[in-house]
């Protein structure tokens, strides 16, 4: 058997190798389709860890308690702050209120959500308030607010302008915006202000409530081991681990990957095609050799296996080709992030180590399969139509 | 010894409805170490027989011995091993691997059948039929008496019990010719080789031991 490789090898590489031309141009279609996969499936990693991360580091804690259902605030914020302060398993918490409003900047006016927040806490749960475009942060007894970008160009505010905010109890007020937070989420990003809780509950006129708190763990893995005691403990019912926050998010992501998949399939059946249809022709434009072949002694089973070597050393070389190619692009965005218009954030594909065996063994298997039918048809040649035409 | 005998052997090829008689019952022996010619007009089932005998092909009825073994009920794989290890063949068209080399063409039988030596009897091959400076050519390189000198190499190359050839010299020019049937002479004399060779040359016929005639599928004179 081993000989029989040798001579497998031997014929097939020498074949591959006749035509340099052919050779480059089936290599070249085996490698980009495999740095095709690797690329669009890293960038898509990139942008859907980046919405993840970015979601997670701004949005939510790793555990997060709701009002109970049909009602609008968390009740008895003390007392729970308190417990929260005693669990060991808790890192630290931020409570906060989530009520509607109206910010105007002369003629121009949108409605908004004013986030209230004790900039201490939250501070210690979420890099919210790190994600400053201009200006600075604000402290637990300013009264100033913090602008979302979009929101701000809308109202055509910057860092240290005057806005008007009408609470939702029809209290009006003048602030002043002492930053501009850019956090690459759409949606908060064109609808958000941050105020001081003490401010924001002052202006409503409650106290001792909150709309959320966020909670950091210290271990955010045990989210979900940690969410039915978090509950005994707070006497609470809503509560939401992180994980379940980002569904939607994950399930959304979860569409982009298999849009990733179904470009990258595309130029891998390209690739595949095309490495077929050249073997196939090889085949046609060699049935007289292959005749030879067969009179020497060659089985059909050597036949099937020199057009099957063929097609894995092509593999071999246009996926490993290929896998680096992928990689080194997925480095260069890394180091060379592109800004996203949309998102309003710098992007960067994100390289692991399974996008390489995916695209490795992806590549390989239908470049294998591609040679299959070709390879087939050559073991089935009939030696006498082949050697004199008949 | 025999190593050739065949017993109403007949072809039949069907080109749509229409039958063509190729070979219609033929016996013929060959003993080992003969030089035997075929002869006959086109279409008179010569090739056919070479190819049966070869195992190129199978027959539609009657029996092939090679060697006191009927070959004519074995599979197609045992029949490529059987070609590999015992049949050289030797066609019209020189028929090289143009992707490799005259050494490498030589060796690919050998590689195929494990040989331990390949290279250096490869080697020792093409000298013999003259070809030691041009072993590593590529049959673009090689003249066309070059070219079936390399076939001829390649065909010996397992030892075979039985050299076939079919045309041979067809391609070729006259001192060609002469050199390669020389060369056939030499084996057949020198190492005994049992060689069948088809031909329409009479000249060429006329060198080997013995002539069998086709005419319609069957001998009409040995």
């Amino acid at each position: 058997m081993p000989h029989e490789v040798h001579s497998v090898l031997f014929y097939s590489k020498k074949d591959i190798f006749k035509n340099r031309k052919i050779f480059i141009f089936i290599t070249l279609a085996i490698i980009f389709a495999t740095a095709n996969i690797i690329f669009v499936n890293g960038l898509m990693d990139g942008m859907v860890s980046y919405d993840v991360d970015n979601t997670v580091e701004s949005s939510i804690g790793h555990l997060n308690i709701y009002p109970k259902e049909d009602e609008r605030f968390i009740d008895g914020l003390g007392i729970k702050e308190q417990r929260l302060k005693e669990m060991k398993e808790v890192d630290a918490y931020s409570p906060r209120l989530s009520v509607s409003g109206v910010l105007s900047n002369k003629e121009l006016s949108f409605p908004v959500v004013i986030l209230g927040l004790d900039p201490d806490k939250e501070g210690r749960v979420t890099r919210l308030l790190e994600k400053l475009d201009s200006g600075t942060a604000i402290n637990s007894n300013d009264n100033a607010i913090l602008v979302s970008s979009r929101l701000a160009e809308d109202l055509k505010l910057s860092a240290g302008d005057e806005a008007t905010l009408a609470f939702e109890t029809g209290n009006t007020r003048e602030y002043k915006v002492k930053g501009i937070v850019r956090t690459g989420n759409l949606d908060f990003d064109s609808t958000t202000i941050i105020m001081p809780l003490n401010e924001a509950n002052r202006q409503l006129g409650i106290d001792n409530k909150a709309s959320v708190i966020l909670i950091k763990l210290q271990d955010k893995e045990a989210a979900d081991a940690y969410k039915p005691l978090l509950m005994q403990e707070l006497e609470v019912s809503n509560v939401k681990t992180w994980k379940e926050e980002i569904e939607f998010l994950l399930r959304f992501s979860e569409a982009w990957r298999s849009f990733a998949r179904v470009i990258s399939a595309v130029g891998l059946i390209a690739a595949a095609v095309s490495v077929g249809i050249i073997i196939y022709i090889n085949v046609i434009h060699k049935t007289r050799q292959i005749g030879i072949m067969k009179a020497l002694g060659a089985k059909d089973s050597f036949v099937f296996k020199i057009f099957i070597m063929e097609a894995a050393l092509f593999g071999v070389i246009g996926v490993s080709i290929g896998d680096v190619l992928g990689y080194l692009a997925i480095k260069y965005t890394e180091a060379y992030p592109f800004y996203d218009a949309v998102m309003q954030a710098w992007i960067s594909a994100r390289f692991d180590y399974y996008l390489l065996y995916n695209a490795t063994l992806v590549s390989f298997a239908v470049t294998i399969l591609s040679g299959v039918y070709p390879a087939i048809k050559a073991s089935r040649v009939d030696i006498i139509k082949a050697i004199w035409g008949e | 010894m025999k190593i050739i005998e065949t017993k109403e052997l007949k072809k039949i090829y069907r080109l749509g409805k229409i039958e063509v008689n190729a070979l219609n019952g033929v016996d013929v022996s060959v003993e080992s170490g003969e030089f035997v010619a075929i002869m006959g007009p086109s279409g008179s089932g010569k090739s056919t027989f070479l190819n049966m005998v070869g195992m190129l092909d199978t027959p539609t009825s009657g029996e092939i011995h090679i060697n006191g073994y009927d070959v004519t009920k074995i599979s197609s794989s045992m029949r490529a091993e059987y070609r590999l290890k015992h049949i050289g063949f030797v066609f019209q068209f020189f028929n090289l691997f143009m992707e490799l080399t005259a050494l490498e063409n030589v060796m690919f039988p050998m590689m195929l059948s494990n040989h331990p030596f390949y290279e250096e009897r490869a080697e020792e091959l093409l000298d013999m039929v003259g070809l030691k400076a041009r072993i590593n050519h590529l049959p673009s390189e090689l003249s066309g008496g070059e070219q079936q000198r390399v076939t001829i190499a390649r065909a010996l190359a397992n030892k075979p019990k039985l050299l076939l050839t079919d045309e041979p010299t067809a391609n070729l020019d006259t001192k060609t010719t002469k050199e390669i049937m020389e060369l056939f002479l030499r084996l057949n004399k020198e190492q005994r080789q049992t060689i069948i060779m088809v031909t329409h040359n009479p000249e060429l016929g006329a060198m080997a031991d013995r002539i069998i005639h086709f005419r319609d599928g069957v001998v009409v004179e040995e």
